[in-house]
């Protein structure tokens, strides 16, 4: 039974408003470290989630058991929660209805490659094996992961969505380490498993294990080079704290009373692009509304926040859904926003971007981000893999990791420069369902970066 | 379902070094409210095989939902060809364990699946209703968690075992805002609450509508109180804290796969190596004791065996400041030629392979008497930091920060003002070497964590330190602005 079949199958043990989501995840991840495989996982499972809305509330229920009964007894858990939610709450949910089917249904993209979804195993080991050899030549050991993915979402609902979307994603991590533990790392993401070239990454991250004693940064504001990773992990991290528009409309979000004014500095254009070249791509969202650019802010001035049809209902004022609903019937946590573009500048690269600076530094690579007020979008986190002291506009010698604590609106308004080029970045942590989700964005130089340990 | 497990593993007779077959059968609910409305119902039930198989020094595994005998061998044969993709590696020796037999289950007194469900929405709704009629507190939310988990493990060792553990959990927080500021204020902890081995009636004896008023009262006064002063302070922890604080610094520094640099690229290493185990590294003061403890009753991280049948056990990791043993697995534990598992393999669900994780991690009970006591004997001056906020520590667990909600001046051996955004920073020996006094018996108590996480496919383990206050000196703290 294919996707879409099993959705709408699920959805007829519905009674009522209601929708049934279909997962199928196929993937495959290879492990390792000290240029050794570590871990191999391999997983095919599907998941059916069913959500009943009962006067605005609703109730979900998960199974990836997909017998009659099975779907049966998941959808009765579905009703009862719904109808215990509005008998518990005493009056109507804030939940507006479902909704219904696009008028233009949904436009194709190209998300998917067959051959990727195969999963293989022997590519994956080619990969390692490329990593492993770079990193002898260098003397150095190779560690990280090689995986691919293929998942299929399909939606059903009673108010008439039949919709189904297939997307591959792949992702190689390299990290190459010498025996005084100085490390360099780069990661590659794509849809096609074909475009990970794990010679060409290996040799990128062993280039940046460089010689010499790391040298020790006191607490301070420096001027910064932040490498792609290290903005994308900002800007994953300002998705939640500035873009959730239930957070927004309930007056918790760092945008809040500050759309329409400038929040960054007038190079900056982040958007939400779930169709942009490099980016993984998905049709719709979790309730079925087609995904659709959306800027965010614009020539440094925040522009909007993203809506599931949930959160739209709470904000008011004739807001709608924006297609960024992460869970069916919109997450309690709610909207989030997943393909988060920010847009190039001028500089060829990250040498250019330094050129400028007398002493600062230049990170790659962000670690264990926090956040420690949300308001202010003030985060803390240390420097990983590859941090350098910057000294008369050259990337000059090793740092030893730096703490900071600083707000990622701040440095924003604080950029200088962007690069010419942007990529696909992720952490490509897959607690729970495969989600793919990544930022493209350019490395950046900032004028002032909080170091604080 | 053991009889499939053991034809599994037994089909992988000579076509590899060690094989077992896993299934796991889990049923979550996850209820959260706010303000007058049903946030979330969310029931979840999955069940599924997961094969491990060694072949010349590689891992593979694959799991499936297909619980028949041919969707068993089909994940069997797909463990056996991932094994085989990947480059060759060394030998990889597993540490010995003696096979096991039998069943365990953990406590339940009362059965949380079998309560009405609007009676759960009921004790959550109470104690939202008595954190509300301030117009500054903008949301009040409750939740709480139920999990029921199944197990069955058979291995080429001829272990056999079956096992149920089932959780609960809720927690309490109230959002206040004004002036341009945002406080929450929560509990038991943040985070979503504490979770304990245990049936509702551990839901029950947190008692969050008694709690409730107290919370949302805190979250208003924070908007308006003053910042912690930078400085050197002396503080004492809250035990929810100090119990983070453990699982950070402590916990993940003392897993052998991250010291062994299994872990580097992601979770990353340790600041302490294997060799620093027959130096008998000082980790802390003499006041630090520390155990990982699989038999602790009502804790998330015991079990009858773990997910290599290894049997649940008591070991001492610091003495007097004193580092004895780490948290290890079989294939760790025979890297650095242990004669036995530390007995810490445990996966999430039955799609995940066991790694390394934590059991129940605890800082041994002090003799510094109750808080009270404890506060009377600090100087004035010195900071009380109760309830996380936030939390980071860089990838080898030696520098650290962390933001709490709250922070009180002591003074005249009370609590007294309260700040608003504190943190404090530290390198871990530094700041286990400066604990002066641990809270005794009667103040320690477990915490329940549900999301610690590891890996490559990333997993979400359960995990429970017991903690008493305690007092550190000279430790750096400052403001969050």
């Amino acid at each position: 039974m294919t996707g879409d079949d099993l959705a709408a199958h699920a959805l007829t043990f519905l009674s009522g408003e209601g929708q049934a989501t279909v997962e199928h995840e196929r993937s495959l991840l290879l492990r390792y470290a000290r240029s050794a495989p570590t871990q191999a996982t391999e997983l095919d499972d599907t998941s059916v989630h069913l959500l009943a809305l009962r006067d605005g509330h609703v109730g979900g229920a998960t199974t990836n058991l997909t017998d009659d009964d099975s779907l049966r007894a998941t959808a009765r858990r579905a009703m009862d929660a719904a109808e215990a939610a509005a008998r518990a709450a005493g009056g109507d949910g804030d939940h507006p209805g479902l909704p219904g089917p696009p008028d233009g249904g949904y436009r194709q993209h190209d998300g998917y490659d067959a051959a990727t979804a195969a999963l293989d195993p022997e590519p994956g080991g080619a990969a390692l094996a490329q990593a492993f050899a770079v990193a002898a030549e260098h003397d150095l050991e190779a560690f990280g992961v090689w995986t691919a993915g293929a998942v299929e979402t399909a939606i059903a609902s009673s108010r008439g969505i039949l919709a189904v979307d297939r997307v591959t994603d792949a992702y190689m991590k390299v990290m190459c380490r010498d025996a005084r533990a100085r490390t360099g790392q780069l990661s590659q993401a794509a849809v096609r498993a074909a475009d990970l070239d794990g010679e060409a990454i290996a040799r990128a991250a062993a280039a940046k294990v460089v010689p010499g004693e790391p040298v020790r940064l006191d607490p301070g504001e420096y001027p910064v080079v932040l490498d792609a990773e290290a903005v994308g992990g900002l800007l994953e991290m300002l998705g939640g704290l500035a873009f959730n528009g239930l957070a927004h409309a309930e007056g918790r979000g760092a945008l809040d009373g500050l759309l329409g004014t400038r929040v960054a500095a007038p190079s900056v254009n982040l958007a939400d692009t779930p169709r942009y070249a490099r980016t993984w791509t998905r049709a719709f969202d979790f309730e079925g509304v087609p995904k659709a650019p959306l800027p965010l802010i614009q020539d440094g001035v925040a522009h909007a926040v993203v809506h599931d049809t949930r959160s739209a209902a709470v904000a008011g004022g004739g807001a709608r859904s924006t297609g960024h609903a992460v869970a069916p019937g919109g997450s309690a946590g709610g909207p989030y926003a997943t393909n988060l573009v920010l847009a190039g500048g001028g500089a060829s690269g990250v040498d250019e971007l330094a050129a400028p600076i007398e002493r600062g530094i230049y990170v790659t690579r962000l670690w264990y981000l926090n956040v420690v007020h949300p308001k202010q979008t003030l985060l803390t986190g240390t420097t990983r893999d590859g941090t350098f002291l910057i000294e008369d506009g050259r990337i000059a010698r090793p740092l030893r990791d730096v703490r900071f604590t600083d707000s990622v609106l701040r440095l924003l308004d604080a950029t200088e420069a962007l690069s010419a080029s942007p990529r696909l970045t992720t952490e490509a942590e897959y607690y729970g369902r495969r989600f793919a989700f990544g930022t493209v964005c350019p490395a950046l130089r900032a004028s002032g970066f909080r170091v604080t340990g | 379902m053991l009889d499939l497990l053991r034809q599994t593993v037994d089909r992988a007779a000579g076509h590899c070094a060690y094989a077992e077959a896993r299934h796991v059968h889990s049923r979550e609910e996850h209820l959260a409210v706010h303000d007058e409305l049903v946030d979330s119902v969310d029931a979840t039930e999955s069940e599924g095989i997961g094969v491990r198989v060694l072949v010349g020094g590689a891992w593979g595994f694959a799991a499936t939902r297909d619980i028949t005998a041919a969707g068993a061998e089909q994940a069997l044969r797909r463990a056996l060809a991932v094994a085989a993709a990947q480059p060759a590696a060394g030998a990889r020796p597993l540490a010995p364990v003696a096979p096991a037999t039998g069943h365990w289950e953990s406590r339940c007194a009362i059965d949380p699946f079998a309560l009405p469900l609007e009676e759960r929405l009921a004790h959550l709704f109470a104690a939202v209703a008595a954190m509300r009629g301030d117009a500054r507190i903008v949301r009040a939310d409750a939740s709480a968690e139920l999990m029921r988990t199944t197990k069955a493990l058979a291995t080429s060792d001829g272990t056999a075992v079956t096992q149920v553990l089932t959780e609960c959990g809720a927690g309490i927080a109230a959002t206040a805002v004004g002036d341009g500021e945002l406080q929450i204020r929560t509990y038991p902890c943040s985070h979503g609450g504490t979770v304990a081995a245990a049936g509702w009636e551990q839901v029950i004896a947190l008692d969050l509508l008694g709690h409730a008023p107290r919370v949302a009262a805190e979250a208003i006064e924070l908007l308006t109180a003053p910042e912690v002063p930078e400085g050197q302070r002396t503080i004492v922890l809250h035990g929810e804290q100090l119990a983070l604080q453990l699982h950070e610094s402590i916990g993940h520094a003392l897993e052998l796969d991250r010291m062994l640099l299994g872990e580097a690229s992601y979770a990353g290493t340790s600041w302490v190596q294997p060799t620093d185990l027959a130096a008998g590294l000082r980790y802390g003061s003499e006041r630090l004791d520390v155990t990982a403890d699989a038999t602790v009753p009502g804790a998330l991280g015991t079990f009858g065996w773990d997910d290599e049948g290894v049997p649940g056990a008591r070991t001492p990791l610091i003495e007097g400041g004193l580092l004895t043993a780490t948290l290890s697995d079989r294939q760790s534990a025979a890297a650095i030629g242990l004669g036995a598992s530390g007995g810490c393999a445990r996966a999430e669900g039955f799609a995940r392979q066991p790694i390394v994780r934590m059991t129940n991690v605890s800082v041994e009970p002090g003799d510094a008497g109750s808080l009270a006591d404890l506060l009377a004997d600090t100087e004035d001056g010195a900071l009380y930091l109760e309830s996380n906020r936030s939390w980071s520590i860089d990838d080898r667990r030696w520098q650290f920060q962390f933001a709490t909600e709250l922070a009180r001046e002591i003074r005249g051996g009370e609590l007294g003002r309260l700040y608003r955004n504190p943190l404090y920073a530290g390198i871990t020996p530094e700041f286990w070497g400066s604990l002066d006094a641990v809270c005794g018996p009667d103040e320690w108590r477990l915490w329940g964590l549900t999301n610690c996480g590891k890996g490559e496919p990333g997993q979400l383990m359960h995990v429970s330190h017991g903690t008493s206050p305690a007092r550190f000196r000279d430790v750096r703290v400052g403001v969050a602005s």
